[in-house]
């Protein structure tokens, strides 16, 4: 049995029995996504959901199919006074309404309102818009009786689809969850992580194991492994959970439509294995320096925001450089994107930023090895 | 057989080691002697491979672990200047992890390790956790961890401080049943009791030095003194740093 699988088997134990590292490996990919669900979910019904409009309705009582109707809008009798700057919307029903709508006159009603204020524009609008509706929902009925389709007197058809606003929020959604599966690599074994060498320091092992004999690739290896095996559970979590609580987010109200079949999740955590090789590996040359647990904590959560810059970064700034389907990190944010959108994926710059990533993990492996036989780095000296 | 040739190193301004020579016997425990400070530990760091000497060589039976740390340190035991163990490991695991980087595995293993705890009288402790363990209980750990791939030599950085009189018993026995098979032992301490009671062969060293040599009665000899505490003031010229 070479050493490094020993390494990597005794650190494993050891961790897992560490249920601070259990635990953090398993709360980001639990509580994660559902504070995401949360999120979503209010962003959406503000998205979609109207407030009532509430207005003055005079003479209600010579018209109540008409009140009903507006109801049914969302334009409700106001509760209360109005407030200081607020000029009141008053819609004043004549006593001649149901006689004229018999006779198949005209009838006068009047909209008294600030058409200037800014802040009452929607809400006059929209009552602008019911009794229109209304109008022509009568006109219709009028047509009908008279034998005449309807549809004669609506020549076009205006469909208004508000894609700009509700596109762009659906892309903050989905880069926020892209950013989070990236993210879950370096989360949850990041304890693992300072564990295994902050704190082997911190606890005296680390001459012991480093007078031992083997190299000092073996040890880092054997370390970079547990903790990548930590972030990949973590990953596989995330990936799991996130298809299941996003079932339950109705993203189709604003026009959104993501299908996370299995095969792409499966895909995503073949991309995400080098990626946990390498964060991981980050993080061990970053805690290896540490001279204890909190130390390293504090380094590492700077070293988070690698990962978010990268992919946040691309994400809003709009990069569209050939150069980031080949980078490792934004290599796999890239293909994530592509997946997500359910396009095609560059599949020559997926290899080659996959093989980026595990070349740069293992160099900087490498590195720490050197590091370790260095006594500056053991003892601080 | 442990030989150290001229061995010279320096921390930034401090010179921690000045031309140390000496030589540690099979079948013997040499004694490292030093007050606080003598660079007793940067020595044996040096012998296992941790640190680089500046100038000379430390060569474990002609293999010098600055070149070759892994064929040195193969058949060597460490109990280092500080030992931690881990702390959510039971004791033969942990015992086992360090016999399977010497290259134990399978039956050998497992029975290098019951027979190791066995000889420390450890066997009630071996499947606890070895978090919450005392002083002595840890040092037996440690003690395990050294052994357990039977070394032919073995190296102990101050085993015996922070111990018992029982721990120090076992220690001794311990250490007295390897040199009857033939094992090189080399211990620092700063502990004359200790040193008295059971080396063969005793090294002072000052300020990275070489101060004396001999066995405890050639010391005392030597200074025309009964104790070897007063003889070991005389050589180093100061009673600074030193425990009886």
């Amino acid at each position: 049995m070479s050493a490094l699988t020993t390494v990597w088997k005794k650190e494993f134990r050891d961790a897992i029995r560490d249920k601070r590292s259990v635990f953090a490996a398993m709360s980001y990919a639990f509580f994660g996504p559902m504070l995401m669900a949360v999120a979503f979910f209010f962003l959406i019904s503000q998205l979609t959901d109207q407030a009532d409009v509430g207005i003055e309705i005079e003479g209600k009582e010579y018209a109540p199919q008409l009140v009903e109707f507006l109801n049914e809008n969302g334009i409700v009798e106001k509760q209360g006074g109005w407030s200081e700057n607020e000029t009141p919307i008053i819609l004043r029903l004549p006593e001649s309404w149901s006689t004229k709508i018999a006779d198949a006159e005209p009838v006068e009603v009047e909209l008294n309102a600030d058409w200037s204020s800014q802040k009452q524009q929607t809400d006059i609008k929209r009552v602008e818009k019911a009794v229109q509706a209304y109008s022509s929902q009568i006109a219709s009925y009028r047509l009908i009786l008279r034998g005449v389709d309807p549809r004669v007197v609506q020549p076009i058809q205006l469909q208004k689809q508000d894609v700009a606003t509700k596109g762009s929020k659906a892309a903050l959604i989905m880069g926020s969850v892209l950013v989070f599966i990236i993210l879950s690599v370096f989360w949850s074994g990041m304890n693992v992580a300072i564990d295994i060498s902050a704190g082997e320091r911190e606890r005296n092992s680390l001459e012991f194991l480093l007078s031992q004999p083997l190299s000092t690739w073996n040890i880092v290896t054997g370390k970079a492994l547990t903790a990548s095996t930590f972030s990949l559970f973590g990953a596989a979590l995330s990936l799991i959970i996130i298809p299941i609580i996003f079932a339950y987010v109705p993203l189709h109200e604003i026009g959104m439509n993501v299908n996370f079949s299995v095969g792409m999740m499966l895909l995503m955590f073949v991309l995400l294995v080098p990626l946990a090789l390498f964060a991981t590996a980050l993080q061990l040359f970053v805690s290896f320096r540490a001279k204890n647990f909190k130390e390293a904590q504090t380094y590492i959560s700077f070293l988070l925001i690698i990962p978010m810059a990268a992919s946040f970064g691309v994400e809003f700034a709009r990069l569209k450089n050939p150069i980031l389907y080949y980078l490792p990190l934004t290599g796999q944010h890239q293909a994530f994107l592509s997946l997500i959108r359910g396009e095609s994926i560059n599949v020559m710059g997926t290899v080659i930023s996959g093989i980026a990533t595990f070349v740069a993990a293992l160099l900087l492996i490498k590195y720490i090895a050197r590091l370790l036989k260095s006594e500056k780095i053991v003892f601080g000296l | 057989m442990i030989n150290v040739d001229k061995l010279s190193k320096t921390f930034k301004s401090v010179q921690a080691l000045n031309a140390l020579s000496f030589q540690a016997k099979d079948g013997e425990i040499t004694g490292l002697l030093g007050p606080n400070g003598a660079g007793k530990t940067t020595c044996l760091r040096i012998i296992y491979g941790l640190l680089q000497a500046d100038e000379g060589k430390a060569e474990i039976e002609g293999v010098d672990a600055n070149v070759n740390p892994m064929g040195a340190r193969k058949n060597l035991g460490i109990f280092p200047d500080k030992f931690g163990l881990y702390e959510r490991l039971t004791v033969r695991e942990q015992v086992a992890y360090f016999a399977e980087l010497h290259g134990l595995s399978g039956s050998a293993q497992k029975e290098a390790v019951s027979q190791v705890i066995k000889k420390l009288d450890i066997e009630e402790l071996a499947d606890r956790r070895t978090g919450g363990f005392s002083q002595g209980q840890r040092m037996k750990v440690a003690l395990a961890q050294a052994l357990v791939h039977s070394p032919k030599h073995l190296i102990l950085d101050e085993p015996s401080r922070g111990l018992d009189v029982m721990s120090t018993r076992i220690l001794r026995d311990v250490l007295r049943e390897q040199r009857a098979q033939g094992t090189c032992i080399l211990f620092s301490s700063h502990v004359m009791q200790e040193v008295a009671a059971l080396c063969d062969r005793v090294v002072v060293m000052a300020s990275g030095k070489v101060a004396a040599e001999g066995t405890p009665e050639e010391l005392c000899q030597m200074t025309g003194e009964e104790q070897l505490e007063d003889a070991f003031v005389k050589i180093i010229g100061t009673d600074e740093g030193i425990a009886a």
